[in-house]
């Protein structure tokens, strides 16, 4: 529209404007010299004759202004009256912008909102944790050890050059106890530093303050907003209340911002630098996370550099910390918080719909070419009728920004409409807590530019063409030629073959989600997860430290359990299916061997395997009294038997499980005898390889995470409250966390992505083949009415109705093909990426590829079979003198 | 009107300038002098609202403008007629000479 404001901004307009009006005033005073006035009062005169000078150079202005706004009306109107008259056309042509501007716009929202600005904090980009990974290891590559005990956390602290500030944070259970009733919270304790690093003005209150982690500072804590609300009614009066938390006394001091949620906890507590212990007694954590943020201008490698350096010396003060051979690596901390393969397969929903866009941008161009030339005819007429080359550009370029404007303003709601729905349904735990995911501004205006430059592009460029085109030959020939001219068809028949291709890239794409996602589910677990409740028991840790002190609690408790109706068993666990316990190095009596071997170990009680339904291949389980009592008893499973023993008879045989004497409750002389065999389970999540696993009773040390798994006959969630009730009878300070049937939670941790996934990327690929569709449809059926008046005379010369139909199909068939064996190729190369990031596909699984193919053709058939139809139904007659 | 001098009617001026400059290029000046003369000085207008009317016209595509030196040696803005302009120019002369008969018809019998 720049020639809107031409006129306004425009100097020589404006010199040669004032240069012609003095003109005529000079004019006018030399006239009246020669009639012998005198100057002054020649030029008041000839002042009078003209009037106010400014106010006809103004008027001026104005007539040149409001004619171009009267023809920039015009052009609107006669734009809107001419895809009015084409509603099916205008139609498509929106609905494929909107489609490709909306769903790019959406996803890109979301990788910015989880992978690049995902927190509320200060600075976030400058955040980076570290992480030690093994060399020797490949398989643990991706899983590096980002704790760190916290004299080493110290000796980062001090010996680095390239933090500005390094923070630590660790996770605990909190019991907070109100009188009558007990809440479990999740804490973080938090080192100096933490809340300034993070800047965020808290809620109500204050943040941690410096002097908070002196050692003879009050206790204090922080809530989070979330908890604040959900637990507390939101009352601002607990500001400055105590609550007793683990039996401390503790006041609380603030709420932090909304957002805020560091450690994903519900408060936060802060670390005494000094002090072993916190104040009950309870030692703090054994390890912390670590973030720490860049100086300015040091890179992520520099810092790798440097840590390595620390790092190297300390593997020798904490070598049990240390793999043999090890590297630091650095990683910006917003790409730390999203898993790996979530991450990437968010990289592949980017590339899927910058597909989409493509292909809709694509469609756009097509029809817009088609309708070009269904027009030259329209353009050739007005042109030779005296209407100017800049006239019919200016009037496409109408047409063309309605309907980017259009597809723009349906873009956009469809954008925001899928960034509500995509933040609704993705899975718990996908993205940090903290992330909020919205529409970003940037995104949406990155594709609404893309979509406007395509339209204005293959707007404006069959108006190029038309203008220039030789009007009697456009004249002559326009509707009844063979399908417009050989370039212009190619260009189509371009477009409609890269489109084809980039559909049955994504098409095969989707198909291998689905692939992935149905080998994930036909994994057998090995156990049964339907109608069992699990939940963890984090104890009051002053009353239970001993295995002794552990049976107490138990004993009656498991008791009470089973007792409960609605029960059928309920067991004790240190760990919840489908992980294994803690790992720990084995030794088997009278077997000698030069490497470590592992295994995982199960704290139990006797009902264990009743709860999951499983039957022992061998031997016995230990009963009730034996697991109270702690008796040195073990069950392997099927791999143990395997991989330790070369299928020997284990009965009867004795393990030692050397981790047990180094725990803070050791006991002596861990060795157990084995008294069953049990079948696999998996025992690494759903898709690790299972690995040898020992169950042994659970009061065997008064060590490790404890929790309950109950066997329950109607829906597992009924019962958490009156299970709550049975845990404060037999012990008022104890409290359930997390309590949730197993099988929720293995769907969440395990199906919720991959379906998420796997739902996302189909739907990409289903508007990828509803708009390639509509492209091919609308390019053969523009084609074949063009051929009307061909088909006319072969069908008057005898042809029949099918082979007619067979030319028009052979004809967009062929142009699918082409674009089919572009899209194989495509397809493999990208199939490499995306198999590397999937669970249980082969990049060639010919079975999803002939069914990619297979649909894609079957649909672009059907998209040339119906004008094909149409085309043999006309009579002969009419279609000879059809225009 | 006073002294018996007419304002233009609406519409009026633009034909008489079509009218004025179908004779060969012409600037501003000259053309509210060649108005004036032909008139007999009838209609009273301050002379810088054929300006605006001129750019108008212009911008419409009926005259189309030059800028070139007059015999003085001075540069003006010569006007001139353009196909669109002459055939604007017709019509107008044929609606105008169509409401001055159905005027005149109208006053000679409404007696």
């Amino acid at each position: 529209m720049g020639w809107l404001r031409r006129y306004w901004y425009e100097p020589l307009a404006e010199k040669r404007l004032d240069a012609e009006l003095r003109f005529h005033l000079e004019q006018q005073i030399t006239a009246y010299i020669t009639a012998g006035m005198s100057g002054d009062e020649a030029r008041r005169r000839a002042n009078l004759d003209f009037g106010g000078l400014e106010r006809f150079k103004e008027e001026c202005r104005e007539a040149r202004w409001k004619h171009h706004l009267d023809i920039f009306v015009r052009d609107f109107q006669f734009a809107f009256r001419a895809l009015l008259k084409n509603r099916r056309f205008a139609f498509i042509a929106v609905f494929a912008l909107a489609l490709g501007i909306g769903s790019s716009t959406a996803i890109f929202s979301v990788v910015d909102n989880a992978l690049l600005e995902p927190f509320p904090y200060k600075d976030q980009r400058h955040l980076v944790v570290m992480r030690v990974h093994s060399l020797d290891n490949p398989e643990h590559e991706r899983f590096g050890r980002g704790v760190y005990s916290y004299p080493e956390f110290q000796d980062y602290l001090q010996q680095n050059h390239v933090f500005d500030a390094l923070i630590g944070n660790a996770e605990d259970d909190v019991v907070y106890s109100s009188g009558e009733n007990n809440v479990r919270l999740a804490s973080n304790y938090v080192t100096p530093g933490t809340f300034e690093l993070l800047g965020v003005a808290p809620y109500i209150g204050r943040g941690l303050e410096p002097a908070d982690y002196q050692p003879s500072a009050p206790p204090v804590f922080v809530f989070r907003y979330a908890t604040w609300v959900s637990k507390f009614d939101a009352d601002p009066s607990l500001l400055g209340k105590s609550f007793t938390l683990n039996g401390v006394p503790r006041t609380l001091v603030g709420i932090a911002a909304p957002r805020f949620a560091w450690g994903g906890a519900d408060l936060w507590i802060p670390r005494d630098p000094i002090a072993p212990t916190v104040l009950s007694g309870r030692p703090y954590p054994a390890y912390w996370g670590a973030i720490g943020h860049l100086k300015p201008g040091v890179s992520t490698r520099e810092a790798e550099a440097d840590l390595n350096v620390i790092a190297k010396r300390l593997c020798t003060v904490y070598p049990q910390d240390y793999p043999k051979r090890f590297i630091m690596e650095v990683t910006l901390f917003p790409y730390a918080v999203v898993s790996p393969q979530f991450r990437s397969w968010l990289f592949i929903f980017c590339g899927a719909v910058g597909l989409l866009l493509l292909i809709s941008c694509g469609n756009v161009a097509n029809l817009l070419l088609v309708r070009a030339v269904t027009r030259e005819k329209e353009f050739a007429v007005r042109s030779a009728l005296g209407a100017s080359r800049s006239r019919l550009i200016r009037q496409l370029l109408a047409e063309s920004t309605l309907l980017a404007v259009s597809g723009a303003f349906w873009g956009i709601l469809i954008a925001w409409a899928g960034v509500r729905l995509l933040s609704a349904v993705m899975p718990q735990f996908t993205v940090a807590s903290e992330t909020v995911i919205e529409m970003n501004g940037a995104v949406l205006m990155f594709a609404i530019v893309v979509s406007m430059g395509t339209v204005l592009l293959f707007g404006l460029f069959p108006a190029l063409q038309a203008s220039r085109c030789d009007l009697t030959e456009s004249l002559r020939d326009s509707g009844k030629g063979m399908g417009g001219s050989a370039g212009r068809s190619g260009l189509r028949n371009a477009v409609i073959v890269l489109e084809v291709a980039l559909s049955l890239t994504l098409l095969f794409t989707a198909g291998l989600f689905v692939r992935s996602f149905m080998a994930l589910q036909s994994i057998q677990l090995g156990f049964q997860a339907d109608h069992v409740l699990t939940a963890r028991l984090p104890l009051p840790p002053a009353r239970y430290k001993t295995a002794a002190q552990l049976s107490s609690f138990f004993q009656p408790l498991l008791l009470r359990l089973k007792s409960m109706p609605g029960v059928s068993y309920a067991a004790e666990a240190s760990t919840m299916p489908p992980y294994g316990g803690f790992r720990s190095v084995v030794q088997i009596s009278g077997k000698t061997h030069t490497e470590d071997w592992h295994s995982l170990v199960q704290l139990c009680s006797e009902d264990y395997f009743s709860v999951l339904r499983i039957e022992l291949l061998d031997g016995r389980f230990f009963s009730a009294a034996e697991a109270n009592d702690g008796r040195k008893l073990a069950i392997i499973n099927q791999t143990f038997r395997r991989r330790y023993f070369d299928d020997e008879n284990p009965i009867g045989r004795r393990i030692y499980l050397s981790d047990f004497e180094k725990v803070p409750d050791p006991m002596k002389d861990a060795w157990f005898e084995v008294i069953g065999v049990a079948p696999d389970m998996r025992n690494q999540g759903v898709q690790g390889p299972i690995e040898p696993e020992v169950w042994v009773p659970y009061a065997v040390t008064g060590f490790g995470m404890r929790g309950l798994m109950v066997r329950t006959t109607s829906d597992p969630v009924f019962l958490i409250n009156p299970i709550a009730r049975e845990i404060r009878a037999t012990d008022p300070t104890a409290a359930m966390a997390q309590p949730q049937s197993l099988a929720y939670y293995l769907d969440m941790f395990t199906f919720a992505q991959p379906r998420f996934a796997l739902q996302l990327v189909s739907i990409f690929a289903i508007i990828g083949l509803l708009l390639v569709t509509i492209g091919v449809y609308s390019v053969i059926a523009y084609s074949t009415s063009r051929r009307t008046h061909e088909f006319g005379i072969r069908m008057a010369l005898g042809a029949g109705a099918g082979e007619v139909v067979r030319m028009v199909v052979r004809n967009g068939l062929k142009l699918l093909m082409l674009g089919v064996a572009i899209g194989l190729a495509s397809s493999f190369a990208l199939s490499r990426i995306v198999v590397s990031q999937l669970w249980g596909v082969s990049g060639h699984d010919p079975f999803v590829l002939a069914l990619a193919v297979a649909l894609l053709l079957l649909v672009g058939f059907a998209a040339c079979w119906i004008p094909a139809r149409r085309a043999t139904r006309v009579s002969p007659s009419t279609s000879l003198r059809y225009e | 009107m006073a002294e018996g001098k007419a304002e233009f009617l609406k519409g009026t001026l633009d034909m008489l300038i079509l009218k004025v400059v179908a004779s060969g290029p012409i600037h501003g000046y000259a053309i509210s002098q060649r108005i004036q003369q032909i008139s007999r000085d009838f209609f009273q207008v301050p002379q810088g609202s054929l300006y605006p009317a001129l750019h108008r016209l212009e911008e419409r595509g009926w005259l189309q403008a030059e800028w070139k030196d007059t015999d003085t040696g001075r540069e003006a803005k010569f006007y001139a007629l353009t196909r669109k302009g002459r055939k604007q120019l017709e019509t107008e002369m044929l609606h105008w000479e169509q409401l001055s008969d159905a005027v005149a018809l109208i006053l000679r019998t409404a007696d």
